[in-house]
């Protein structure tokens, strides 16, 4: 007996057993499971009803109070995460830049380092590094245990479930909703939980409007804007919760872009009709409130850090060798800037933003300090400063260096919202790579939002200063 | 800097040029896209379908049949007859066209392709049952039979289309079936639908229109020279006798034929209402209707409507233990007692 | 990832205690280390990764929403001198489906060949739960059940017969409460009794199968196990041939199931 034959006999076996036998198989299953749980189980009172449950889901997706609260709580976790973090990130900052730094640049001087290497290793490597540590650990230690909180409470399922006709209408697919959560954490992460998306051409989609979630990396630089330009145009008591709402309404863009993108690839290149799928809603679990803070630093925490730090090495070094290495008296980052300085003062933005953006491929996160060694190298300051990243004390000095370079209400709304539509960092490309398989998609997923960001930009510059003047 | 006034024009201009070029769906180039679709080589294979067709029904395929199925002028048909003739797909017998062996293997190639591929567009896709047919008049021109293969390896090796035609095996074998139709099927006998024929165009969309499908059991009430009355699946239907012919149908045996029951579909069920399952719609195939079973979604199951989405269009279902997220349209395919429990 | 076999895969397999480390290696299971491989299936939400925690000591965050694991996640540990590796599969109501996660699971399951295959099911939702491990049981009699959530059960007076459900199903059941670790200590007893082959399950048989299913079912039965004899689950293989299963159809092609035969 060949397996071949087997395999004929059941090709000609097929035929007789008709094509309700997938049902009728499932159908015994379940009789069977049925008849045996009917067995084993019994009620003393009478069949429970899970109503705590049940009461907690009629209010989280009721018609009333069901988008409130998500915005509430989305409010309540950035509200949360930027007031704790101030303090923390301040100390860090002190500890690396006023304690470590000047530390480590005597111990050069002492053992007599060539200038070269102390600036490439000191100025730049440790500082970008000490930089993405003050400035991310912080939040993301608050952040990542707040959504991790929520997701093993059982809300995100939820947030689906209220979400999925906007999808749907989008062309997209229902638990984008999830993949979207996700994103809000890591874009690569948001990436990765695609997976649960069953059709091809809807998970793409997925992948591609993930970069519209905000993720972690790309808070800091929000933050700190929203802080100097928009919270500073009111009165101290209000200058958080306004910072907090703007903050918020950027996210809510993000999200709107991402249901406006589905929707044109939906009817464009990735043309199809909206697949069914069915959404499981688990039952609701009390987290446990210090296992959970302990696994999310450890396994989302550290892990983003790790990452962080990994792609800010040559990132730092790299920053310092552009604005050390002169030709001709002028340094390549000034020739980069005054080169790219019309396009983007065309979009609202500067030159030095624009070079910021290209050296954070790597990791978003240190578009702010680049921005900020940059502009002084630009204003020709001297001393310490000089082609070195650094963190000032103060909002108030980051403002004056930023509004000595140039910068205005206009420059700062603008690179927020650079700041969310613009290319994925280098670990969510690789991992879209991963995923899909596809250097097309991949591209496409890569440059489809730095065009926009460019398109928007442009359009917000142009009718600002016609209002504005 | 520019001034802002003549950027935003400039803007407005490309805008305009380039949504005109590739807005979603209306856009230019969108729509060049879709009509450079037809090629000598997709008229080649379409002809040879034709003739295939023609001759698995017994009639006589003629050039007034291929122009008008092939939407070309009469001379470019015999233009088109000689090449393939040249190609050794077609011999003539007099003026009779007839498939070469080389002819008839390709249109089964054909054949094949569009008939797989319309079945993955029914188990693995969302395409609404309209499409099916337009779409793999396109695909089957794509697909190489090696294609085919892999895709019949996918889909598990299907016998039949979702209209209810048989597939080709690779080794070019076709059954052939027997058909009985709705417009001569006796009064009053339980019988199935085991076929929609889908074409014409016109006629089929009026037919899944009407909610029909392979497989639903259906009664002949009334038969006249102008209407056809009969209920499929609980629900009534008219039909003119000539679109009635367009629906094969199966007698049951007596003892397995069940009593279409008129029922509700779960969309109608509302919040805190239970409800035993007649069934899941056959309109629900594949991989859709494996995961609505797996989930415990069976004849018999008790399902409660339990929340409501409140952007609408989805339901939670409470089944068997687990609350189930199910869209308006999906619930309407799943049938229901009319009795509340 | 593939690793390279180490040694011979059925020969060699008389003396190590796990039965079928060629297999397991195929499947990027690293074996040089362990005595006995579990594996981990149930349902979405049952409290899987918590019982893995719970017998690593690891602490694998848990997320609450469906299809959070779609790959294998592993840990180990030692029990009476044998030391086991314990592969986390994806939750899945059913292993008829095509979906990765269910394929994911029923691939390690059959292919994989684990020592002891413990199935955690929901003591509140019985009935949906048992449906996997009746599916389960059909593929191989090295299964141990982890009557999990028992604490939710209590709350919500909800009584399980647990001897009663062993006997019917054929196979050990354990109640467990894993985020209080209660019950933990007797399925890692049960587990080394079925790892070391002291209590041994019996294949779940389907009731209520029509007369043709029935005789086209033994009919495929007898070829496979002419084909392929020693193999423990050929009932099991005929009805997914049935059924048009691809894995499984290519898997026949292939020859790949005598290698499960022993």
């Amino acid at each position: 007996m060949t397996n071949d034959e087997i395999l004929k006999t059941a090709e000609a076996l097929r035929w007789e057993v008709g094509g309700d036998f997938h049902e009728s198989l499932v159908e015994n299953i379940y009789t069977n499971a049925a008849q045996l749980a009917d067995r084993a189980i019994s009620y003393p009172d009478k069949p429970p009803r899970f109503d705590l449950d049940r009461s907690i889901d009629r209010l989280v997706t009721s018609r009333v109070w069901g988008f409130p609260i998500m915005l509430l709580l989305l409010m309540v976790v950035f509200w949360l995460t930027i007031s704790g973090a101030n303090v923390p990130s301040a100390m860090l900052a002190t500890l690396f830049l006023e304690i470590i730094y000047p530390f480590l640049k005597g111990l050069a001087a002492s053992v007599g380092l060539p200038w070269w290497l102390d600036g490439l290793l000191i100025d730049g490597v440790y500082l970008a590094t000490g930089w993405v540590i003050s400035v991310m650990l912080p939040p993301m230690a608050i952040f990542f245990p707040l959504f991790t909180l929520l997701e093993d409470f059982g809300y995100l399922p939820r947030v689906a479930f209220n979400l999925d006709n906007f999808f749907k209408k989008a062309g997209a697919h229902g638990k984008q909703a999830l993949s979207m959560s996700m994103g809000f954490g890591c874009n690569a992460a948001g990436v990765v939980a695609t997976r649960i998306i069953d059709s091809p051409r809807e998970r793409l989609i997925a992948i591609i409007t993930n970069n519209f979630a905000m993720c972690n990396g790309r808070w800091p630089t929000q933050i700190l804007v929203a802080s100097i330009f928009i919270g500073g145009l009111v009165s101290a008591q209000w200058a958080g919760l306004i910072s907090a709402l703007a903050v918020v309404a950027i996210t809510l863009l993000g999200v709107l872009l991402s249901f406006v993108v589905s929707w044109g690839l939906s009817r464009t290149v990735l043309r199809g009709e909206v697949s069914t799928f069915s959404l499981e809603l688990p039952p609701y679990r009390p987290p446990r409130i210090w296992q959970t803070i302990y696994t999310s630093l450890i396994d989302r925490t550290l892990v983003v850090l790790w990452r962080a730090i990994i792609f800010a090495i040559p990132a730092g070094a790299a920053i310092w060798l552009v604005s050390n290495i002169t030709v001709g008296g002028t340094s390549l980052a000034e020739y980069f800037i005054n080169w790219s300085n019309p396009l983007g003062i065309l979009v609202g933005l500067n030159g030095v933003i624009l070079l910021a953006y290209v050296v954070a491929i790597p990791a978003n996160e240190i578009v702010i300090p680049t921005i900020l060694m940059l502009t002084t190298l630009v204003l020709g300051a001297s001393g310490e400063g000089t082609g070195v990243m650094f963190e000032l004390d103060s909002l108030k000095d980051t403002e004056v260096i930023l509004r000595a370079g140039g910068w205005t209400l206009l420059t700062a709304v603008n690179l927020m919202l650079f700041s969310l539509i613009h290319n994925p960092c280098s670990t969510t490309i690789y991992t879209i790579y991963k995923e899909t398989g596809s250097k097309r998609w991949t591209l496409v997923s890569a440059f489809l939002p730095v065009v926009m960001g460019f398109a928007v930009t442009f359009l917000v510059a142009q009718v600002w200063r016609l209002l504005g003047g | 800097m520019i001034d802002p006034l003549n950027a935003l024009i400039i803007a407005a201009i490309l805008t305009a040029i380039s949504s005109w070029l590739f807005w979603p769906e209306k856009g230019l180039f969108w729509r060049w896209q879709q009509a450079r679709q037809m090629t000598r080589r997709v008229l080649r294979e379409d002809a040879l379908k034709h003739i295939h067709d023609c001759e698995y029904h017994d009639r006589r395929p003629t050039v007034k049949s291929l122009a008008g199925s092939l939407r070309i002028t009469d001379n470019e048909v015999s233009e088109l007859l000689s090449e393939m003739q040249d190609h050794e797909l077609v011999t003539f017998e007099g003026d009779q066209v007839k498939l070469s062996l080389q002819g008839r293997s390709y249109a089964l190639h054909i054949i094949r392709a569009h008939r797989l591929w319309e079945r993955y567009l029914a188990d693995k896709t969302g395409y609404p049952e309209a499409d099916w047919h337009s779409k793999s008049e396109h695909y089957e021109h794509l697909l190489t039979p090696a294609d085919a293969e892999a895709l019949a390896n996918e889909l598990g090796h299907p016998r039949y289309d979702p209209h209810g035609d048989p597939i080709p095996t690779a080794a070019g074998e076709l059954a052939a079936i027997e058909r009985l139709t709705l417009s001569n099927f006796p009064l009053d006998q339980p019988g199935r639908i085991t076929h929609l024929e889908d074409e014409p165009e016109a006629v089929y969309a009026q037919l899944v229109a009407e909610g029909l499908h392979p497989g639903m059991s259906i009664r002949v009430v009334e038969v006249t020279p102008q209407r056809i009355v009969f209920w499929a699946n609980g629900d009534e239907h008219i039909l003119a006798p000539i679109i009635a012919a367009n629906i094969s149908v199966d007698t049951f045996s007596v003892e397995e034929a069940p009593e279409p029951v008129p029922h509700d579909h779960l969309n109608e069920l509302k919040p805190n209402e239970s409800v035993r399952v007649i069934g899941i719609s056959k309109a629900i195939r594949g991989a859709e209707r494996r995961r609505l079973m797996d989930l415990g979604i069976l004849p018999g199951t008790t399902i409660t409507a339990e929340l409501r989405s409140p952007a609408g269009e989805l339901t939670a279902y409470q089944v068997r233990g687990a609350l189930i997220g199910l869209r308006d349209e999906q619930a309407a395919l799943i049938d229901i007692e009319q009795g509340r429990l | 990832m593939k690793t390279t076999i180490p040694q011979a895969p059925s020969s060699a397999c008389q003396t190590c205690p796990a039965h079928n480390v060629g297999n397991l290696t195929k499947l990027g299971i690293d074996m040089e280390e362990w005595d006995y491989v579990i594996a981990l299936a149930g349902n979405p939400n049952t409290g899987k990764s918590t019982i893995f925690n719970a017998l690593t000591g690891l602490r694998q965050h848990t997320g609450n929403w469906p299809g959070k694991t779609v790959t294998r996640a592993e840990g180990g540990f030692s029990f009476a001198d044998k030391r086991y590796k314990i592969v986390d599969l994806p939750g899945t109501y059913s292993l008829l489906s095509t979906s990765l996660d269910e394929e994911v699971a029923r691939d390690f399951i059959l292919f994989g060949q684990p020592d002891v295959a413990v199935i955690v099911v929901d003591a509140t939702r019985l009935e949906r739960n048992l449906n996997l491990a009746l599916q389960v049981l059909e593929i191989t009699n090295r299964v141990v059940i982890a009557l999990n959530l028992m604490d939710e059960a209590r709350r919500h007076n909800i009584i399980v017969d647990e001897r009663r459900l062993a006997r019917d199903l054929g196979a050990p059941v354990v109640p467990t409460a894993a985020r209080s670790r209660e019950g933990i200590p007797e399925l890692i007893q049960a587990i080394h009794q079925v790892a070391t082959g002291q209590i041994v399950a019996k294949l779940h048989r389907l009731k209520n199968e029509s007369p043709v299913l029935k005789k086209a079912i033994n009919k495929l039965v007898r070829q496979i196990e002419a084909a392929f004899p020693g193999l423990p689950n050929a009932r099991w293989v005929a009805i997914r041939l049935l059924d048009g299963d691809q894995r499984i159809i290519q898997a026949v092609q292939r020859g790949e199931l005598g290698e499960l035969a022993n």
